[in-house]
């Protein structure tokens, strides 16, 4: 019976696609401290399938042997101990054991001890983003983008609870810790394509750090040394480069995508409100610039003032409708949406002011967006691309200002 | 010892009636709710916990359906995260604090502890009734926990999350388990007292059944884990509600601190849930197998030596935590020591089956089945001690599946096999055994469909507590529902094959599996004082003298000079 469970198991393992014998277990690995981890999960296994068939074996053979007929006791006195017997089995799983013990000892070692050249990317973890900050400056909250066959160090933090990085594919996994800085390194041989978007290895979040702890999850991309010093030249300015009236179609989706953990557009049900249409009320922007939005709680709260009109406005808490935007992108618990609690981090430090221009103007323009965020005028988009690109290309003979480059060539 | 003081109207009322006398009985000694809510008669108590914690079974199951079903396929099934995150949590705390951990000492332990002894009661019956009513109202403010907004920290209360979270039922579920920690420890303390004290003549510390030394062992991580999670807990409910920073980094605190407190408790309770389960496969084992138990003292002392294990490897959680690279390697280390004596115990309930003549009762197939999942739960415990590899293993499914294995499929398969055992004890009633014997099946197929494909899950990524997963992973999920449900399907069909036999079962026998201890000795189900007079003490595991006898359709123990007749010995 046992056997034929693994096989419809192992018969759907291998139907998936992808998925062959090799990798019953383990996905490829594809940094370079997996094969000695796979192996010594493969030793284990071994060992674990010897055992486990002979016991099953035996507690078949010994019930199938000795089974009762009819009710009567057919009484054998056979033995009640055997010392040099039961030794045995004491002894031989120990030392085994021992073995196991310090091939995972050694090798933990060599998980935990990064070499001394490694590539720094700066982690900060945050219900439920993860930021990483390149060494000039760059940074990128949509995906982990690494060089190739270079050791890399993970400098982490969180900064509100408990979270886990973890990377199936290198084998690394490591918890952020707020008030403390962990360390994780890896190296990866194998790039991915740079061009291609569904060539990537998962990172997950795997420590439990509230409602959306399951969608805390990006992609890492491998790409060659020069590939990587492109992206993160280009990851450092890209905000810079998007003149001011294409920002809330180019750099909106990009942002937005950090906010989509919890604010939908389309008015469907989030951990935070929808930006779109929802509960009776206009869209974000109307809400907010007609002042029907309503609110019910916060440190700037007013007993008895539930509408957003009697914190906008001349002589009010806010003067302008983008000043409230701004504050409750960066002290978020100031007022709180009726319906909400007082769950956003701030982003104050992250976003500056063209990324909150950039994000209002998406809010105020959200008939030209699809529900995931994508901008729906792709011609549009192609055709603001190929300007900076063309800019871009003029400007290529001018060195780069500001960041460290430097340290991106070594 | 506290005597009870009640009248025996039943006794009375018997020598009056014309007829027979009345057979003495504790189910229907004394009537009425009063005499049951207030009784000190343990095997009461024992019947009483029994039906709390089968309940919150039942409860803390359907929360696991609901879990399941949810990831029966990606995207959105039938709820929404923030209420899955709320029910995995409640499956957590509900099975680990209401149903496991008292599952086996508080119900079967309290109702066969003293009859094995050949005593009349606990050591302290009133300190039993106690704990039985601290079990009450620790459920009552899980209950009302849920009522005043749930909570969604996991079973773990990580923090600075549990000092963060919004909901509403943190601090009375931290109170609740508070009061049932107490709970425990007055058992435990109870245990240990009897076991010391009220030995019968005759019966040494080498004589006592091995379901005994497992409670004793138990009972002495209880008393000496429980109030560390109980003052841990307490800690962190001080600091939600009055700011104090203990735990939150924010306020000053050590959010790692609390996971060495959490594990000092929760390490050592997974033997008090495990050590009185692997108490009654040795039990069932010899019993329905009619064969002496082998090795008697390696598993005695394997007990007592897991229960001071228990105590040192509370680390092995914290591999990924940011704990110091030395102490993963000693706590690694110390985590390999506790494998032997667990392999220990297999081995010898192997060698107990050899020339036994063994009885394939639902209960026999209970504890075979036991040994199977429990060695699949144990080998695949070495991945998760080997540091490096728990390393990529870490808070995936594959521990979620191999802690299954050993509380699931070892610790509650354990306590339904010893139900099935001692139920015609407790109730007097007999159950239908092939009914049983398919439930089983069930069950145990179930079982290793649900929990096995969550190996290859986590082996490849998928993290636990996740609503939501990548497409990759779906088939193992949707295998993984299918078994919950098969599993389900077994123990409803368990539940009514049980309620069925107390209405319309066949009188039980004293002894209907042909046992040795002294529980087997007194009528099914016993008297109020379990014996008129304390009985004599043989070994406990000499079948020799185990008879057949058609009349009683059960089991009698001739002992030589009292049968004549016989021509063997």
């Amino acid at each position: 019976m046992i056997s034929s469970i693994a096989n419809i198991l192992l018969g759907f393992a291998t139907a998936a696609p992808g998925t062959t014998p090799a990798n019953f277990w383990m996905p490829e690995g594809a940094s370079v401290q997996a094969p000695r981890i796979d192996f010594t999960f493969e030793v284990i296994n071994w060992i674990n399938y010897v055992f486990f068939a002979g016991i099953t074996i035996a507690l078949l053979y010994l019930v199938i042997r000795y089974r009762q007929r009819g009710k009567n006791v057919e009484f054998s006195p056979g033995p009640e101990h055997n010392t040099p017997l039961e030794l045995t089995w004491t002894i031989v799983p120990t030392l085994i054991l021992v073995g196991i013990f310090f091939m995972g000892f050694a090798g933990y070692l060599d998980l935990r001890t990064s070499p001394k050249n490694t590539y720094d990317i700066k982690v900060t973890a945050q219900q439920w983003a993860w930021e990483f900050e390149y060494p000039n400056g760059a940074k990128s909250t949509s995906e982990l983008v690494v060089p190739q066959g270079r050791p890399v160090r993970l400098i982490m933090r969180s900064k509100d609870v408990l979270h886990s990085l973890f990377i199936p594919d290198f084998r690394v996994k490591q918890d952020l810790v707020p008030g403390r800085y962990t360390y994780m390194w890896f190296q990866s041989d194998a790039a991915n394509d740079p061009t291609d978007d569904s060539d990537f290895h998962w990172l997950f979040c795997t420590e439990y750090c509230g409602d959306s702890h399951w969608n805390m999850n990006v992609h890492v991309r491998v790409f060659p040394q020069e590939d990587f010093e492109k992206w993160t030249k280009e990851q450092a300015r890209w905000l810079d480069v998007i003149p001011e009236e294409d920002l809330y179609f180019m750099a909106g989706p990009k942002l937005y995508a950090r906010c989509a953990t919890c604010h939908t557009i389309d008015g469907s049900d989030g951990t935070g409100p929808s930006w779109g249409p929802r509960d009776g009320l206009p869209a974000l922007w109307e809400r907010i610039v007609s002042g029907k939005g309503k609110v019910s709680g916060g440190s700037k709260f007013i007993p008895g003032k539930t509408n957003l009109s009697d914190y906008i406005g001349d002589g009010k808490l806010y003067l302008t409708p983008e000043d409230y935007f701004k504050d409750s992108i960066y002290n978020p618990g100031a007022l709180l949406v009726s319906g909400y609690g007082n769950q956003m981090p701030t982003f104050q430090g992250q976003l500056n002011d063209r990324a909150i221009d950039a994000l209002i103007g998406m809010s105020r323009n959200l008939d030209e967006f699809n529900a995931d965020g994508t901008f729906k005028d792709q011609a549009k988009l192609a055709e603001a691309e190929a300007r900076i690109a063309e800019a871009k290309a003029a400007a290529a003979e001018l060195p780069v200002e500001g960041g460290n480059s430097g340290a991106v060539t070594d | 010892m506290t005597t009870i003081d009640t009248p025996r109207p039943d006794a009375i009322a018997g020598e009056n009636s014309a007829g027979a006398p009345r057979v003495d009985n504790y189910l229907t000694w004394t009537k009425g709710f009063l005499s049951w809510a207030l009784t000190l008669d343990h095997k009461r108590i024992g019947a009483m916990y029994l039906l709390g914690i089968l309940f919150s079974f039942l409860v803390g199951g359907v929360f696991a359906l609901i879990v399941r079903t949810e990831l029966i396929a990606p995207g959105q099934t039938i709820i929404e995260p923030e209420t899955y995150n709320i029910f995995f949590t409640l499956h957590g705390a509900v099975m680990v604090f209401l149903v496991i951990v008292p599952s086996i000492p508080a119900s079967l332990g309290n109702f066969v502890l003293p009859i094995m002894l050949g005593a009349k009661d606990v050591a302290f019956p009133r300190l039993n009734l106690f704990s039985f009513h601290l079990w009450i109202i620790g459920a009552i403010f899980t209950v009302l926990a849920l009522l005043l907004g749930g909570f969604d920290t996991g079973w773990t209360f990580y923090t600075p999350y549990s000092t963060k979270t919004e909901l509403g039922g943190v601090i009375p579920v931290i109170f609740g388990v508070f009061i049932l920690g107490f709970s425990s420890i007055f058992t435990g303390l109870n245990f240990i007292v009897t076991v010391h004290k009220m030995r019968p003549k005759g019966m040494t510390w080498f004589r006592m059944p091995l379901f005994l030394w497992a409670l004793y062992a138990t009972a002495l991580i209880q008393i000496l884990a429980t109030p560390v999670l109980a003052i841990t807990l307490m800690l962190v409910g001080i600091e939600r509600a009055f700011q104090i920073g203990i735990f939150d980094p924010a306020m000053g605190g050590d959010p790692v601190l609390f996971q060495h407190f959490f594990w000092f408790y929760s390490h050592p309770a997974v033997y008090i849930m495990i050590l009185p389960a692997m108490g009654i496969i040795s039990e069932l084992i010899t019993v329905h197998s009619h064969r002496h138990i082998f090795g008697y003292r390696f598993i005695a002392y394997s007990s007592v030596a897991i229960a001071i294990f228990s105590f040192l490897v509370w680390g092995h959680h914290m591999f990924t935590s940011g704990q110091s690279a030395l102490l993963n390697t000693i706590f690694s280390a110390i985590t390999f020591s506790v494998a032997v004596p667990s392999a220990i115990k297999v081995f010898n309930w192997m060698a107990t089956l050899y020339k036994g003549s063994i009885a394939l009762n639902t209960s026999m197939l209970y504890a075979l089945g036991f040994i199977f999942l429990f060695t699949i739960g144990g080998l695949t415990g070495i991945y998760l001690g080997t540091l490096n590899v728990d390393v990529h293993l870490h808070d995936t499914y594959f521990v979620v599946a191999h802690f299954h294995y050993v509380m699931m499929g070892s610790a509650l398969i354990g306590f339904i096999g010893g139900l099935h055992h001692w139920w015609p004890k407790m109730f007097g009633k007999m159950y239908d055994e092939n009914l049983g014997r398919i439930a089983f099946v069930l069950v145990f197929v179930g079982f290793n469909v649900t929990f096995f494909t969550q190996f290859m899950l986590g082996s490849h990524g998928m993290p636990r507590r996740y609503y939501d997963y990548q497409p990759e992973f779906t088939t193992y999920h949707l295998i993984s529902t299918i078994g919950s449900y098969i599993m389900a399907a077994g123990f409803f069909l368990t539940a009514m094959y049980l309620v069925h036999s107390l209405f319309y079962g066949r009188k039980a026998p004293a002894n209907p599996w042909g046992g040795r201890s002294l529980e087997w000795q007194c009528t099914s189900p016993p008297p109020h004082d379990n014996f008129k007079t304390t009985p004599e003490v043989g070994d406990c595991y000499d079948f020799s003298v185990v008879r057949w006898n058609e009349e009683e359709g059960g089991y009698v123990v001739q002992r030589p000079d009292e049968d004549p007749e016989s021509e063997n010995v």
